[in-house]
């Protein structure tokens, strides 16, 4: 999952043939590697294609912040 | 797909334009002219449930369960049968920026606090996001709110705030933690009289003057901790739970305004006559009459298609950029369509039909400007 994700995160979101390497521990919306839509974009990557619904409420710092906790909340949802 | 609506939604939009007729049968030259808000209008409304439309029925709410087809039906036939656009515009805002916010993070006492009251009307809430140096770029906001003892001192500048001046509770986006970037956004509930928070006056605009708009400032307010909405740093996903709702059900109003004026425009231009007939029989004339009328039944489509998607739960971020963008941009055209339609009399301002255009061109910057929109539609598609 962490690689499915990184592989979304960096071809089809950051989209910058300059990006290097997206550590899995780095912040994503927070250090404006993301915008809102991007984000936005990321959930709906992963109800898509983990199975499971995300709530609004959900969408915290703590599970969403970096790949290794989007692993986290989704292997916690499954 | 099935946009089919059920009977009851059906039978609530006609409850609503019955209402609004009987309501508001009056010109609003004067209230647009001198910029003035009606309480009075606000409070029929909130007695005929409007603003209950987005709380649940133990909160004061108006239906078993928030429907957001009902609330676009309901939007869409204010609009219709009432011309005022403010006053859709305004209930809408409360509705999905204010109370739904409330619904979805709120307390149990923060619910039972607020939304019996603003679903009476006795309250009016406001959605305090933008900043001088944060409008698309909501998220460089330069509000504070620093933890003291037993809550938070907010202090910064809101500005163009829908219903700023009147507002009697105000949900402020601050940052908590600037470190975090949007991730240290916090909502908060701000209260009319609370110390350190004071109101602007009105700022007069191009259209929808009948809705105060103004600014919101904050020096060192003290905001109790019971009064945080959500967990710190649940501001950004506050705001994008209510963004695309809003959206959606805020262009219902113009929908509705829409119909009302392809109505108004063929049944003038069947009337008036010139070199011996009707108007209408001129192409020139038809053809803006027939473009009028394709803008509404595409921005029918786009819109119907968004509440059906959000009544779903489905994410419906490209279907909402397209139709924010295609129906605020008709609104604008099918405005300037029918004051060409209509000659000197859709220029002066006494026949009220050069008002919508005035009341349009705020679509296409409220609630993520055309420009964005078109940002995200392209992002979207992979560019």
């Amino acid at each position: 999952m962490i690689e499915e994700l990184s592989r979304y995160i960096t071809e089809d979101l950051i989209n910058d043939p300059d990006f290097g390497t997206l550590e899995t521990d780095e912040d994503l919306l927070g250090s404006g590697l993301l915008d809102s839509l991007g984000m936005m974009r990321l959930v709906g990557f992963i109800e898509n294609n983990y199975g499971i619904k995300v709530p609004t409420e959900d969408l915290t710092m703590e599970n969403f912040m970096s790949v290794e906790t989007i692993e986290k909340y989704v292997n916690s949802k499954k | 797909m099935d946009y089919s609506f059920s009977q009851e939604q059906l039978a609530y939009k006609e409850k609503v334009i019955a209402f609004a007729k009987e309501a508001f049968p009056e010109s609003y030259l004067e209230a647009d002219l001198n910029s003035v808000f009606s309480k009075e209008a606000w409070m029929k409304c909130a007695e005929f449930g409007l603003q209950g439309l987005a709380i649940p029925k133990e909160y004061g709410g108006t239906g078993d369960e928030i429907d957001l087809i009902t609330a676009c039906l309901a939007m869409e036939g204010l609009g219709y049968a009432c011309r005022d656009n403010g006053l859709a515009f305004g209930i809408n805002a409360q509705l999905w920026t204010v109370e739904y916010p409330i619904v979805l993070f709120g307390t149990e006492e923060q619910k039972k606090k607020y939304l019996p009251r603003m679903a009476a009307g006795e309250w009016m809430g406001c959605h305090a996001l933008s900043e001088p140096d944060a409008g698309s770029d909501v998220y460089s906001m330069k509000t504070t709110a620093t933890k003291v003892d037993g809550g938070y001192l907010l202090n910064g500048h809101k500005h163009y705030i829908t219903f700023g001046p009147v507002g009697d509770v105000i949900l402020v986006f601050a940052t908590t933690d600037p470190n975090k970037g949007a991730w240290g956004i916090t909502a908060f509930m701000v209260e009319k009289g609370m110390k350190g928070f004071t109101q602007g006056e009105n700022r007069p605009k191009m259209g929808l003057r009948t809705v105060p708009f103004g600014d919101l400032f904050f020096e060192d307010c003290f905001v109790p901790e019971e009064n945080r909405l959500g967990p710190e740093g649940a501001g950004w996903s506050i705001t994008n739970s209510s963004l695309e709702h809003d959206r959606c059900t805020i262009l219902a109003g113009q929908l509705g305004t829409m119909q009302y004026q392809l109505e108004e425009t063929v049944a003038y231009v069947r009337k008036r006559k010139q070199y011996g007939q009707a108007i209408g029989k001129f192409q020139s004339v038809s053809n803006r009459v027939a473009d009028m009328k394709l803008r509404l039944e595409l921005s029918k489509l786009l819109l119907y298609k968004v509440a059906w998607m959000k009544n779903k739960g489905e994410t419906s971020m490209m279907e909402s950029a397209l139709l924010k963008l295609y129906m605020s941009e008709s609104f604008i055209e099918s405005s300037l369509d029918a004051i060409r339609n209509h000659g000197a009399p859709g220029y002066i301002s006494e026949f009220e039909v050069e008002r919508n255009l005035r009341d349009a061109v705020g679509g296409v910057i409220y609630a993520g400007t055309s420009d964005i929109q078109r940002n995200i539609i392209s992002k979207l598609l992979g560019l």
